[in-house]
Formats: structure tokens, C-alpha cells, sequence
């Protein structure tokens, strides 16, 4: 299948500020991400991104999202702080539905897009009703719908 | 030819299709233009959209099938998300020939064939050419399978064992020959250096400590042209200017890599944005198109597919407040617009209004010309009458000046051209032009010439 080597080709150049943790399978990689500029909210932090493929990509989007890894791996890490991203790491952006997203995305483009939509952000906060979703959610994160309410963040 | 007849093609298509060219692993670097932006390889069986975006007939197909919302009869392009109905298939000859020219390594290398074909003869290759296919064995008692290189004039079976009778391993029958001569690891060969005699098995490890081989110098790779033995090679690379120098020509060569891999990075950070810049651009238009029909109210079915459309290209919901953001969008621009019409008929005013003025100084400047000419010939008139009048007078004063040279002047005389002089001052003033009298015979057109001899 030619989605293998399109994921094989990406290791290797990949951009600044985004690093490989993981991806001898391509079901399921991992990512560190780190923001590039002196953005407040996220200095000095690198955050983890989980991307798993199904047999259709890229046709179909990957699920994306961040995760948590405790400090005993050596490499805590958490969740960003974000009005798009609940605190389980599952993040609304449209690019990431099946509507937003587009087979000419790559799991480089996710990623700088996803860089600039903290990079841009300065609002300390979780979306609107963090809580209820994270309990209650139990659905895949691609059946999830979400109203993409603003753009400015 | 319109999106269903596109699928039903492409269906009827992968069917006779063996090989996937995009699983091929291609041997040189091919220009980025001809990579399809889905599969990430160069292009197989091309299709254009209507805006010009390429992509492999198969990869569209697929995007077609998951991306087109129920049957409709139109399909956001996958690059710049514009509506497209219509799919071509013609698309430029010289496209097809770079991507079918790519060189890539035969798909039955996994079987050993090395052979490097360009991409468009890799299914006839693997159909009728090359060596490494399975055929089976022309033996029909053999139920094994052959390479069709291996399967001779004589069509026999070549799975036969035999055993070698130096080291004892069992070797297939059409390979024994080469086994013996060459391969066989228990017989002696010469080391062709050193001379020294050494096991076949052992020759590789031999060669790799010979003292005789002559081996180039460690700075071969930045061009030491030096090869020599072994022994003397050390002795070499301690004089070497080449391998003193190589420190530096390995930082300089990591130097390059990592502006080579940053400029890499810039051009696809450039490259997202100017994506990003499409995707406002093409919302911009799409809601000024909404706010002009809304406006003249146009049909009512055309504005809610582009309301379709327009909440696809933001890829946001059915959302009120978003329709109302293009409106208001497409408010802006045509104040904007007006503004800058505005503008525009105040500078034409005033440059008019500049035109004019221009006109007008130029007639008063043109007025002003005239009065001063007409003055300037008023006074000259005035000047040359005066100067015939001097000219009267000086006549007779030089007269009698060349006349007293000899007899000496009496004051009476001299008195008498006083008066002559007196009463002349009024006389030519209402006589110029006329005849002056006995004493002044010449004509008033000498004056001039007279004048310039003054
Ligand atoms: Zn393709
Ligand atoms: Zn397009
Ligand atoms: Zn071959
Ligand atoms: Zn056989
Ligand atoms: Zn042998
Ligand atoms: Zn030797
Ligand atoms: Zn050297």
C-alpha cells in the first residue's frame, strides 16, 4: 500500500520543533511537539501527539490527539493548555474532522498546523464544558461532532 | 467528463491493472512538481480537475468516493477545496512522459532482479522480459517453480540436487558448475597480493588484513587521489594534507546538510501558509458571491448550494453567525470599493480643475506678451526717432568741425548752432518720416544703418 511509504518518506526530514518518538508501526505513531516562539503559555514545554491510522489513510483523516505521560517515563508530559483542546488530550480542530480534512495533508502539515494554533492562542483556558466531555465522551474521536465556533484561536 | 463516469472508469480500470506502480521504489530523485499530493508519488494515470490540480486517476477516485456528500454531482478539490464537477483526463503529454521516464528498481528484486527500468515499460518488464519471473518448471513431474531465466533451450527441470565432493553441501543441478569453479568455500586460492594460500572461505577476511592490498588513503572521499599498500598506508595519512584538512571538510559538509534541511523546512512552512492564503482568498470570494446574491436576491437554489459550499470551505458547521460574518465581509468590500471610486472621481476633478488653471495662466501670460511687445516696438519707434534727431543735429556740428580745422570759429557761429539746436528740438518730433530740409537730405530708412554705425 502506497500509505506506508508515503509515512516512511516523512522520517525523513522532519521539520523544527517536531520529533519522531515512535512510529515502528504505521498504525501508530507518536510525536514531541515544542512551540517555537516565546509564547508565555507554553515555554520550554514539549507536548506528545498520538496519531493513529486507519487502512484508508491518508484518504481518511488520523486521529490525532495529545497525551499524558507520567514523570516516571522520564519524559513527563501533558496537555497543553488550549480553548480547543479538552483535557484529555482530544482536540477540536477542523482540519481533523472528516469534513476539514483534506488526503493532501500530511502528518508534517498536522503537526505545524497544530504548532501555529498554540503558537496563536493566549487564552489559558479549556473549551466550554471540559468536564461533562471528558466524563461522559466515549465515542472515536472521528464520530466525535464538534461546532467549530470560532476561528481566532 | 463528469464525476460518475470518472468512477465508473476508474473501477473498470484497476481491474486489468497488475502492478502498482506506486508501491515501485524509485531509484533517482524526480522533480517535486510531478508528485501526486495524496499518494506522495509521481503522478499514475494523471487526471486534471477544473482548477488545474492534478492527481493519480486512482487516488481522485478514492477521495471522490469518501468526500462527495451523497451523489451530488460536485467534489471539493482535495488541494484548494474548490468545487469541481468535471474531471479530465488530458492532460499534458510531456507530464505523462517525465512521470513514465522516472527510473525504478524492477518490483522481483525480492527474486534478485537488479535491473533499473523506467517506470512506463515496468509492467512489460515484468510480463515479458524479465529474468526473475516464475514460470513453472518445464518438467511436468516437478511441481516447483522456475525463473524464467533458469529454464533453458533444453526445457529441463533444474531442481535436481547434487552433492559437492569438497564440502559436502547439496547444490542444485544448473548451479553445481559455478559452485565448483567459483563459490565452493573448501578450495584454495591464492591471495593475489601477498601470494600467500588461503581457503575460499577465508579469502575475504584475508584481503581485509593483507598487508600487500593496496588501499586508498582515509581522505579518498575528499579526493586523495593516493592508493597504496596497507603497510605503507599509515605512514601516508600522517604527511597527508588532505586528511589534516578533513576535520574541516566534515563540519563544512554538516554545515551545508543542515541549511539544506532549514531551507527544506521554510519552503513547506511557506508552503502551508500560502495554502492558508488560498483557503481566506477563496472564503473572501465565495462570500462576496453570497453577500451579491442575497442582495439581489438571485434564485433561491443557487444560493443554497453556495451557502453549502461557502460553510465547506470554512469547514465549519451550519452555523447563523458565520453566514452573517460573509455578509458582513462582502459589506466591507463594497464600501471599500466605493470608497476607493470616490477617490478615484476626486482626483480625475482634480486634475481637471489643474487643466484649467493651466489654461488660464497661459492665456494670461500670453496677454501679458503681447502688451509688452507692443510696448517694446512703441519705445523702439520712440528711440530711433530720437536718434535721427540727434543724427540732424550732430550733421552740421560736424560740419562745421572739419571746416574749423581751418579758419578759426566765431563765437556768432557757435551761437547760431545754438539756436539751430533750439529750435530744432520741437522741429523733427512732428516731422519725422518728411523730408528735414536743406540741411538733412536723407532718407528716414537710412537712420538704421546710420544708427549701428553710432
Ligand atoms: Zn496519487
Ligand atoms: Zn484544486
Ligand atoms: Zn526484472
Ligand atoms: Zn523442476
Ligand atoms: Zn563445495
Ligand atoms: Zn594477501
Ligand atoms: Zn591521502
Amino acid at each position: 500500500m502506497f500509505a506506508t511509504k508515503r509515512l516512511s518518506k516523512m522520517q525523513e526530514h522532519v521539520p523544527p520543533g517536531i520529533a519522531i518518538v515512535k512510529c515502528d508501526n504505521l498504525e501508530e505513531w507518536q510525536m514531541d511537539i515544542k512551540i517555537l516562539d516565546q509564547n508565555p503559555l507554553y515555554l520550554d514545554q514539549t507536548y506528545r501527539l498520538k496519531f493513529t491510522f486507519s487502512n484508508k489513510y491518508p484518504i481518511e483523516p488520523p486521529e490525532v490527539q495529545f497525551i499524558q505521560c507520567p514523570d516516571s517515563t522520564g519524559t513527563p508530559r501533558t496537555i497543553p493548555m488550549h480553548p480547543h483542546i479538552y483535557s484529555n488530550g482530544i482536540i477540536c480542530l477542523d482540519l481533523l474532522g472528516s469534513a476539514g480534512w483534506s488526503p493532501v495533508q500530511t502528518v508534517e502539515s498536522v503537526c505545524m498546523s497544530l504548532q501555529s494554533m498554540l503558537t496563536a492562542n493566549n487564552r489559558n483556558e479549556r473549551p466550554p464544558g471540559d468536564q461533562e466531555f471528558i466524563a461522559t465522551n466515549r465515542r472515536r474521536i472521528r464520530d466525535i461532532n464538534f461546532v467549530y465556533e470560532d476561528d481566532n484561536v | 467528463m463528469n464525476l460518475q463516469d470518472f468512477l465508473a472508469m476508474e473501477e473498470s480500470r484497476e481491474r486489468d491493472e497488475l502492478i502498482d506502480l506506486r508501491s515501485l521504489d524509485l531509484v533517482s530523485e524526480y522533480d517535486s512538481h510531478l508528485m501526486c499530493p495524496i499518494c506522495h508519488c509521481p503522478f499514475v494515470e494523471p487526471v486534471r480537475l477544473q482548477c488545474d490540480h492534478v492527481f493519480c486517476g486512482s487516488c481522485l477516485s478514492s477521495a471522490i468516493n469518501s468526500f462527495r456528500s451523497a451523489d451530488s454531482d460536485e467534489f471539493p478539490c482535495p488541494s484548494c477545496r474548490n468545487p469541481t464537477q468535471k474531471v479530465s483526463a488530458s492532460v499534458p503529454r510531456l507530464l505523462i512522459n517525465m512521470c513514465d521516464e522516472i527510473r525504478v528498481l524492477c518490483p522481483l528484486i525480492t527474486e534478485g532482479c537488479q535491473e533499473i527500468i523506467p517506470r512506463g515499460h515496468v509492467q512489460s518488464h515484468v510480463e515479458k522480459y524479465c529474468g526473475y519471473r516464475l514460470l513453472p518448471c518445464p518438467d511436468n513431474s516437478c511441481d516447483q517453480m522456475t525463473r524464467s531465466k533458469d529454464v533453458g533451450m533444453d526445457q529441463k527441470c533444474i531442481h535436481k540436487v547434487r552433492r559437492c565432493a569438497h564440502c559436502k553441501e547439496n547444490v542444485l543441478e544448473h548451479e553445481y558448475e559455478e559452485h565448483e569453479k567459483e563459490l565452493c568455500p573448501v578450495l584454495e586460492v591464492t591471495c593475489a597480493d601477498c601470494e600467500t594460500v588461503v581457503t575460499r572461505g577465508a579469502l575475504q577476511e584475508h584481503i581485509e588484513s593483507c598487508p600487500e592490498v593496496a588501499i586508498p588513503c582515509a581522505a579518498s572521499k575528499y579526493a586523495c587521489p593516493v592508493k597504496i599498500r596497507r603497510a605503507d598506508i599509515a605512514a601516508h595519512e600522517q604527511s597527508c594534507p588532505i586528511v589534516a584538512m578533513g576535520p574541516y571538510f566534515e563540519t563544512q559538509n554538516a554545515r551545508l546538510k543542515s541549511l539544506e534541511s532549514s531551507m527544506r523546512h521554510l519552503q513547506q512552512r511557506n508552503e502551508i501558509f500560502e495554502d492558508g492564503l488560498a483557503n481566506i482568498r477563496s472564503t473572501l470570494f465565495e462570500s462576496t458571491r453570497l453577500g451579491a446574491n442575497s442582495h439581489s436576491g438571485g434564485q433561491p437554489p443557487q444560493s443554497d448550494r453556495e451557502q453549502q459550499s461557502s460553510a465547506r470551505v470554512d469547514a465549519h458547521t451550519d452555523d447563523p453567525a458565520d453566514l452573517a460574518a460573509g455578509v458582513f465581509s462582502s459589506n466591507a468590500t463594497t464600501y471599500l470599493l466605493s470608497l476607493h471610486e470616490s477617490l478615484r472621481e476626486e482626483v480625475s476633478q482634480l486634475s481637471h480643475a489643474i487643466t484649467d488653471l493651466d489654461a488660464r495662466a497661459s492665456m494670461a501670460i500670453m496677454n501679458e506678451c503681447m502688451r509688452i511687445k507692443e510696448d517694446i516696438a512703441h519705445t523702439n519707434a520712440a528711440v530711433n526717432s530720437v536718434r535721427m534727431q540727434v543724427q540732424w543735429l550732430m550733421n552740421p556740428r560736424l560740419h562745421q568741425g572739419t571746416r574749423g580745422g581751418a579758419v578759426r570759429p566765431s563765437s556768432t557761429e557757435s551761437e547760431g548752432t545754438r539756436t539751430n539746436m533750439a529750435s530744432s528740438v520741437a522741429g523733427p518730433s512732428h516731422a519725422t518720416g518728411q523730408s528735414l530740409g536743406p540741411l538733412r537730405p536723407r532718407r528716414p530708412s537710412d537712420s538704421g544703418r546710420e544708427g549701428t554705425k553710432l
